[in-house]
């Protein structure tokens, strides 16, 4: 009796709890209206500043918007989530998938049921309305530009990325490259992880990634200090690289020798840029993801398709952030945010 | 009887003794092929910024390793590390930023990690539950509370608090040009109290018994349950020691991916260094080499210029080749040992 008790009770006070934490205000349950979900491809910062301009324009248009961060950020995960948006009845979804090959069945298979579109990462040859983004591979030079920009006779560089799976570290990396190496630009050239890379007085010598472990980008860049103790620069692709190039050199005591150049808007990249310790950063405005995504999707919820970009892709031009910039940026950033979170 | 069944029982203890050195000079020797081998084709590894590098991460391993070690000596596991260190990461700079003042906030975060030790062992001896569920369970809720509290936010420091920070990144004196990273000293602290609590103390000779023979050891008086919940104590207690440190260290803590795996590491380290799972088996010193071997191959890796995409083929296979290496020499010496036995039987008969 008392062992028999024992599960049943345990699952009564397990689905009281859940029960409970699924009665939060902001649950959109029980409101009429059009209905959109906005799917990440993970948890970063980054995707905090895409979420509050999904929230802003949720407020504007008078929508449901739903925020969905997978994770782990698995191409599994993240079909899972939107499996379950759809049995929560949403009429629209963005995504940013995060295996765009072969998530474009499943991708396909969702669009007899919601308006879908992708957002930061495409899957081109799905069936998906439009794809808005930044052009990975042109932002990739920008971010090499401030190196070649820094660095006029040259020298040895290092890139930093989470994971090179992903179309956008590809696209970026190969950006930084050909910008350094002063090529043209051809966003299908591939250099391998081991080629040797060298030219216009730049070599780049090691591509490193971490799998998103903060402690691991930092022993990275540390090693390779150690390694090339002639580095003169370093490009960190993903949000947190570059605040991690920032650490390494603080503790090698190197600060202002290497000159670093970033990705996005972390508060310790932007304190970097202030300190005159990093050159600048290059920024895709995730607040427009999340905004325009919405704006979109309402639209074909309602039948308008002349929302639709020509050619199915609404490139948000990066914006590259420096010293001289940076407080006009800073002001905009935060107003973006506080516009998404006071919905 | 009595007197040949406890002199073969000093001798049985004498020789696991001996196997447990023997495991720990196993893994020295894996370092040193490693230092060698590593040094000998990119000669600035002994350097001493590389040097402080590995001494850096081989302390913020070495501190979750040795806590890794208490639970798996009782025969139990520990697989919420990481989460926990995340809990604590997370929970630090929100203290901080709180208004908190750094000393208290610390001593907050540490009660907090403890209080979680003394949940998982309670869940274990008073409920009977599986020390693996009840840790996995952990490594689930912590992660979730985690990025619940700060809303999946990135936390760091920012520019401020340099001198709490000091305890990861300062660098407190010198030998010669070798600046000792301020976790070494904590590394060091924490290794000697904990192999002079398991190797001389009571409680700890309580805990390799209870791991040993949980049976006998209760028949023997040992009070089991307390025993145990200290293991997870003492475990919880230094994964959070290593998710103030580390957080101090990397300054930047995404709540979503900061100590993943970690529980993988310490346990590999306290393992690799001659914890056996099976209980009752375990060496401090062989911790801090294990996380010390696992540490300069992924500094190698990059000072080699490996690929990236290698890395994990690597560490495991020179885990293993370290693993099948130890073995060999293990059942090549014991064939040694019998040999020499058989020879002193028959000088003896004849």
């Amino acid at each position: 009796m008392h062992h028999s008790a024992r599960p049943f009770l345990a699952a009564l006070s397990l689905g009281a709890a859940f029960l409970a934490a699924a009665c939060q205000p902001g649950d959109g349950a029980g409101r009429d209206g059009v209905r959109i979900a906005y799917v990440s491809n993970g948890v970063d910062p980054f995707w905090d500043v895409a979420a509050a301009g999904a929230r802003a324009a949720e407020a504007e248009f008078g929508v449901d918007v739903e925020v969905v961060f997978p994770s782990p950020a698995t191409a599994e995960v993240q079909r899972q989530k939107v499996q379950d948006l759809l049995v929560r009845g949403v009429d629209a979804v963005a995504i940013s998938p995060v295996d765009a090959e072969n998530m474009t069945p499943f991708l396909d298979s969702l669009t007899d049921r919601v308006h879908l579109i992708t957002h930061d990462s495409d899957a081109p040859k799905s069936k998906r309305r439009c794809f808005i983004g930044v052009d990975n591979y042109e932002a990739g030079r920008a971010c090499g530009e401030l190196l070649v920009e820094a660095l006029p006779d040259g020298g040895e560089v290092a890139i930093f990325v989470g994971r090179l799976e992903q179309d956008n570290a590809r696209l970026r990396r190969q950006g930084v490259i050909d910008a350094l190496l002063g090529r043209s630009s051809d966003a299908t050239r591939s250099d391998a992880v081991d080629a040797a890379l060298s030219g216009n007085g730049f070599t780049v010598v090691a591509t490193r990634t971490d799998d998103f472990d903060a402690a691991r980008a930092k022993s990275n860049v540390e090693d390779t200090l150690v390694k090339y103790p002639e580095l003169a620069g370093v490009a960190g692709l993903f949000a947190y690289n570059a605040p991690a190039c920032v650490e390494a050199l603080k503790g090698a005591g190197r600060l202002g020798e290497v000159a670093i150049a970033s990705f996005d808007e972390q508060d310790a990249t932007l304190d970097g840029i202030a300190a005159g310790h990093v050159l600048g950063t290059v920024s895709q405005n995730p607040f427009q993801y999340g905004y325009e995504s919405v704006r979109i999707l309402k639209a074909l919820c309602e039948g308008d398709e002349s929302v639709l970009p020509a050619g199915g892709t609404l490139s948000t031009p990066p914006t590259v952030v420096k010293k001289d910039n940076l407080e006009a940026f800073r002001t905009k950033l935060e107003a973006d945010i506080a516009a998404g979170s006071g919905k | 009887m009595t007197e040949s069944g406890s002199a073969s029982a000093a001798r049985s203890d004498a020789s696991s003794r001996l196997a447990g050195w023997g495991k720990v000079l196993g893994i020295f020797g894996l370092l040193v092929a490693i230092v060698v081998t590593t040094g000998a084709m990119n000669p600035r590894f002994f350097g001493a910024e590389n040097l402080e590098n590995v001494l850096q991460r081989t302390a913020l391993f070495g501190i979750i390793g040795i806590g890794a070690a208490f639970p798996i000596v009782t025969a139990g596991i520990d697989l919420s590390i990481g989460s926990v260190i995340a809990l604590v990461a997370t929970s630090l700079p929100l203290l901080l930023d709180a208004g908190v003042p750094a000393g208290a906030a610390v001593v907050v975060v540490l009660l907090l990690a403890a209080g979680l030790g003394v949940i998982h062992g309670l869940l274990i001896t008073r409920l009977g539950l599986q020390p693996f569920v009840v840790t996995l369970c952990g490594l689930l809720v912590y992660r979730g509370v985690a990025r619940y509290i700060v809303d999946d936010q990135t936390m760091g420091f920012g520019s401020n608090h340099d001198g709490l920070r000091s305890l990861a990144t300062g660098r407190p004196f010198s030998i010669g040009a070798l600046d000792v990273p301020a976790p070494a000293l904590v590394l060091v602290a924490v290794a000697v109290l904990a192999a002079v609590f398991l190797g001389r103390s009571v409680w700890g000779r309580w805990m390799l018994a209870l791991g040993r023979n949980p049976v006998a050891a209760r028949y023997a008086g040992v009070p089991v349950e307390r025993v145990t919940i200290l293991a997870y104590v003492i475990c919880s207690l230094l994964a959070g020691v290593g998710g103030v440190l580390f957080a101090l260290d990397v300054n930047s803590v995404q709540p979503a991916s900061m100590g993943n795996f970690y529980e993988l590491y310490a346990i590999a380290a306290a393992v690799l260094g001659g914890c056996s799972l099976r209980g009752g088996e375990g060496s401090i010193l062989g911790v801090v080499l294990g996380a010390a071997v696992m540490r300069l191959l992924y500094n190698s890796i990059v000072l080699l210029g490996i690929p990236s995409q290698l890395e994990f083929a690597i560490v495991g296979g020179v885990l293993l080749l370290g693993a099948i290496a130890d073995e060999v020499v293990r059942r090549l010496a014991e064939a040694r040992r019998a040999r020499e036995r058989a020879r002193a039987r028959t000088e003896r008969t004849t």
